[in-house]
């Protein structure tokens, strides 16, 4: 079995050990280009939200390579996510590709556990188990590891590039719990000496749609731009916080879910809560700022787009809104990002008012 | 609690309206209902709402704001499962949100829908009126059935199935020429909701998989036409999320049985006329192919 699935950010190590765990040889396609997202585009539906378009051209640059198993995240909701991979089986059959197709529902983590998995692997649920247990663990290790490059970056852009070098090496090789459990540590570590020096100018939380957040890809490489500009970038959304919350353990859920009850009548589904929750978490932490990515028409972020109004005018703190899809260039959302950086050093300079004193 | 509530004529008024229309009437309770859509209530909610949204949410973002000074309260259910816990759409699901931001907290009366509609009316009736019993006989008169009459294909005329919302296709500045357009180039027309309840609410095949009601009845329609037409039109808006991937399911089958399909999308600076052309082309296609 040669298995193939969407990158998600440099989570996509801790997917690729799970599946090896499970005894699956993994195919990874090669990286996301525009090819990528050409190919993506031409064979999808003209309307649909931009991770449609990039998860489709990344399931058909596997198959070229000669993957014969897909695996893509399910679970029919309020959201359109948990649709795509009806309509992806289909345009990929068409298309003329043998494969075998396997949807994984979010939403059921026992039947994910005890039947879907062993069937497929042919392995006993405790193997599943031991393998859920690593991949969480090395989400972890994931998530640590862009907490502390995000903090290098900042401060000091040339050394962050070989820091990413050097560890992402160090995270693809580690395979046991014994080994992510020291470099855990180590990231713990190397993050409180940066942070030690305190020369970081801004801080701006970074919130929206999962799949934005975790793809830099996706969001046109804005985590490393904003980085380059000396901007600390904090954001919780990782593949841990959404495995702890479908395994139903996320502590910081009730948390999110009271401030974002505030600000929604109805949930609308997707991440609308974790987004206005964290937007309103980030701000009493005291950040200068806060932007939202999201992909053009996704439906539930662009009702969080009122609340957002509203949490801006009541904390009195501003909220950059930023749309991507297929025809997004990176110059025109630079721009705007710039614009706002410079902004939010006018506001800080001046306490917290935008005009000149 | 006294004063005038205000009913929009938008989205789910089309399916639910006269519900809460009769409620409100039979209680005694003073309402008003906004204006047929024109152009000025569909910009006043263009220029009020996220530019990313529906047309249809924008619409009735535009009826909200008219009725705004004009009622005491603002009748915006959260209607969360119509029945069966079937979603209705993240965006209607977002209308009372949005309401609230654009009326004021203390405007917006809105019960919570989930596929039960009497207990929520009938504890918001209690807020209005004291008589529990001539709540529950207000709700009873408001709830009538419509006798809907068996559908007969004549095969005198061709025959065209246009597969869109309610909401869409009743709105009058919206989707409603396009039933005219179709008559006068000879057709005869078929909706979705002249179709009986049981065929809509199927669960065979892909529409069991669909969680969106509107969505699945939708599909449902598009399967009970697709061997008894000479063509399909499927009308939707620009933005429309569900419809984006349930639409392309449709063109494919159709493109499969090899049924004549026309997609038209639409938002608020299309013009009529450009649509028409197309139909008037798309009319042509399909007369050609039967001679």
């Amino acid at each position: 079995m040669k298995a193939a699935f969407p990158y998600i950010g440099y989570h996509t190590f801790a997917l690729k050990d799970f599946l090896t765990a499970l005894g699956a040889e993994v195919c990874l396609p090669p990286p996301l280009t525009k090819r990528t997202l050409e190919l993506g585009a031409k064979y999808s539906p003209e309307m649909v939200c931009l991770p449609f378009k990039i998860t489709l051209g990344n399931f058909i640059e596997a198959l070229e390579k000669g993957a014969d198993t897909l695996f893509m995240a399910a679970g029919a909701r309020k959201c359109r996510f948990g649709y795509y991979h009806y309509l992806q089986e289909r345009i990929l059959k068409e298309l003329g590709y043998q494969f075998r197709f396997y949807p994984v529902s979010q939403y059921s983590p026992y039947e994910f556990i005890f039947e879907k998995m062993p069937q497929i692997f042919a392995v006993s649920p405790t193997q599943v188990l031991k393998a859920l247990y690593l991949m969480i663990k090395k989400s972890e290790l994931c998530e640590n590891f862009k907490n502390c490059l995000r903090v290098i970056r900042a401060i000091d852009y040339q050394r962050s590039l070989e820091f990413e070098k050097e560890y992402l090496k160090k995270i693809e090789n580690a395979k046991r719990i014994k080994e992510i459990n020291i470099l855990n540590k180590e990231l713990k570590r190397i993050r409180k000496n940066w942070l030690k020096e305190n020369r970081i100018k801004l801080k701006v939380g970074l919130v929206g749609e999962i799949y934005f957040l975790l793809e830099d890809f996706a969001n046109q490489e804005l985590e490393k731009e904003l980085g380059k500009l000396g901007v600390l970038v904090l954001s919780k959304r990782s593949l841990y916080s959404r495995l702890k919350h479908l395994l139903k353990i996320e502590k910081e859920f009730l948390k999110i879910y009271y401030y974002a009850k505030k600000y929604l009548a109805v949930s609308p589904g997707g991440e609308a809560i974790h987004t206005i929750g964290e937007t309103i978490d980030f701000i009493k932490k005291g950040v200068d700022g806060i932007i939202h990515i999201f992909p053009f028409t996704c439906m539930p972020e662009n009702i969080v787009l009122h609340s957002l109004e509203k949490i801006s005018e009541d904390y009195n703190i501003p909220i950059l809104s930023l749309s991507f899809d297929e025809h997004t260039s990176k110059t025109g959302i630079l721009t705007r990002v710039e614009a706002f950086l410079e902004l939010l050093k006018r506001r800080k300079r001046n306490g917290n008012s935008i005009y000149w004193n | 609690m006294r004063g005038k509530i205000g009913i929009i004529r938008a989205l789910l008024y089309y399916r639910y309206g006269f519900l809460f229309v009769n409620f409100f009437k039979h209680l005694g309770i003073e309402y008003l209902l906004s204006p047929k859509t024109n152009r000025e209530l569909i910009d006043l909610g263009v220029k009020n709402s996220s530019s990313e949204v529906c047309l249809p949410l924008k619409v009735a973002c535009g009826h909200l704001l008219y009725l705004k000074d004009k009622v005491d309260y603002l009748f915006v259910p959260k209607i969360i499962y119509p029945y069966g816990r079937l979603y209705t759409c993240p965006k209607m699901m977002g209308l009372p949100t949005i309401a609230l931001y654009l009326c004021g907290k203390e405007k917006v009366i809105s019960p919570t829908i989930k596929g039960n509609f009497f207990l929520p009316l009938f504890f918001l009736g209690l807020k209005f009126r004291k008589n529990p019993l001539k709540i529950v006989s207000a709700y009873l008169k408001a709830r009538r059935k419509e006798e809907k009459k068996e559908l007969v294909f004549d095969n005198k005329n061709l025959k065209i199935a246009i597969i869109s919302h309610f909401y869409n296709i009743y709105d009058e500045e919206i989707g409603s020429f396009l039933i005219e357009t179709f008559k006068k180039e000879g057709f005869s027309v078929y909706l979705k909701d002249d179709l009986d309840e049981k065929i809509l609410k199927r669960k065979e095949g892909f529409a069991k998989n669909i969680r969106w009601a509107f969505e699945r009845e939708l599909y449902n329609a598009f399967k009970y036409y697709l061997d008894k037409v000479d063509g399909i039109c499927f009308f939707f808006s620009f933005a429309c999320g569900p419809d984006s991937l349930i639409g392309e399911m449709m063109a494919k089958e159709a493109k499969e049985k090899g049924i004549p399909f026309l997609t038209i999308i639409f938002d608020e600076h299309s013009g009529k006329e450009g649509i028409i052309t197309r139909i008037e082309a798309f009319c042509e296609m399909i007369k050609r192919k039967k001679r």
